[in-house]
């Protein structure tokens, strides 16, 4: 019976995205420490992630469980990003700061979403509301 | 993969950093050191930085795909401009036509190293800071 739950379109989806939150922190993290690295080319979530989401999508029905788990998030040299310092480096502080901000916010929402899925399961199983 | 996300990228920043700061603390000590311990006046130095591979992220993607890189110093160097010389004929230092070269210490240029130095400190240490408060809402699903 737990089952239904972990495998629910959400809880795959929220989980997901809570794995690329996670890398793309590390990625922040990687950026924010090379920032002054001569050479250093800024990383980010390879954007065929998304792509490969909102291409599940499309259509009028929702996507099958065991589509969106096979999709996962991997790290990539930004391509969109120029440089403009001399020494090569294209991380901008501002930006991976900004970026961090927001990516925080991501992860606190998703793991409020993970959360009431489990605790809906357990209000299921005691009966109770926690 | 380690509780604290990205920590390793991010320690690895501030040791470097600091050194850098120390380095400048150095230079602008010794900005008007005459006398080092190898008899010459002082000289500037300069800390280089070069990323060090953590690991790579997807060995699926082949090995050009960019992983996760901290930071190390590579060298502390000797900065081999001249020093400016002056004319001080009372200076224990001075040679025989009464100049003495100053160690090649700008004091300008320190103080914007040191700047920089210390804001790349606060943002990594701002790094750490969320990689702490990240864990602990992990570490909280469920509850």
């Amino acid at each position: 019976m737990i089952a239904p739950v972990a495998n629910s379109l959400n809880y795959q989806l929220a989980s997901k995205l809570l794995d690329a939150s996670v890398m793309r922190h590390e990625a922040i993290a990687t950026n924010i420490a090379n920032a002054e690295t001569p050479g250093f080319r800024r990383i980010d979530i390879a954007s065929d992630f998304t792509r490969a989401l909102r291409s599940q999508f499309d259509g009028i029905r929702p996507p099958a469980v065991s589509n969106i788990a096979a999709i996962n998030p991997h790290l990539a040299e930004d391509p969109n990003v120029r440089t403009v310092r001399p020494d090569g480096n294209s991380v901008e502080i501002e930006t991976e700061l900004m970026a961090m901000s927001r990516n925080r916010v991501d992860h606190e929402f998703l793991t409020e979403i993970v959360s009431r899925h489990i605790k809906q399961l357990k209000t299921a199983i005691t009966g109770r509301i926690t | 993969m380690e509780l604290l996300t990205g920590i390793a990228a991010t320690s690895g920043a501030l040791n470097s950093q600091r050194t850098r700061l120390d380095i400048i603390a150095q230079n602008i000590a010794n900005a008007r050191t005459t006398r080092g311990p190898d008899g010459g006046p002082y000289q500037r130095r300069i800390v280089s930085f070069e990323s060090e591979l953590l690991r790579s992220t997807d060995s699926a993607n082949g090995a050009n795909s960019p992983g996760l890189a901290t930071v190390r110093v590579s060298g502390v160097t000797n900065d081999p401009t001249p020093g400016q010389r002056v004319n001080d004929p009372g200076h224990p230092d001075a040679d025989a036509q009464g100049m003495v070269t100053l160690p090649n210490v700008n004091l300008a240029f320190e103080m914007v190293d040191l700047i920089t130095a210390s804001r790349a400190y606060e943002a990594n240490l701002n790094v750490a800071k969320n990689s702490r408060q990240m864990a602990m809402r992990t570490l909280e699903i469920g509850k």
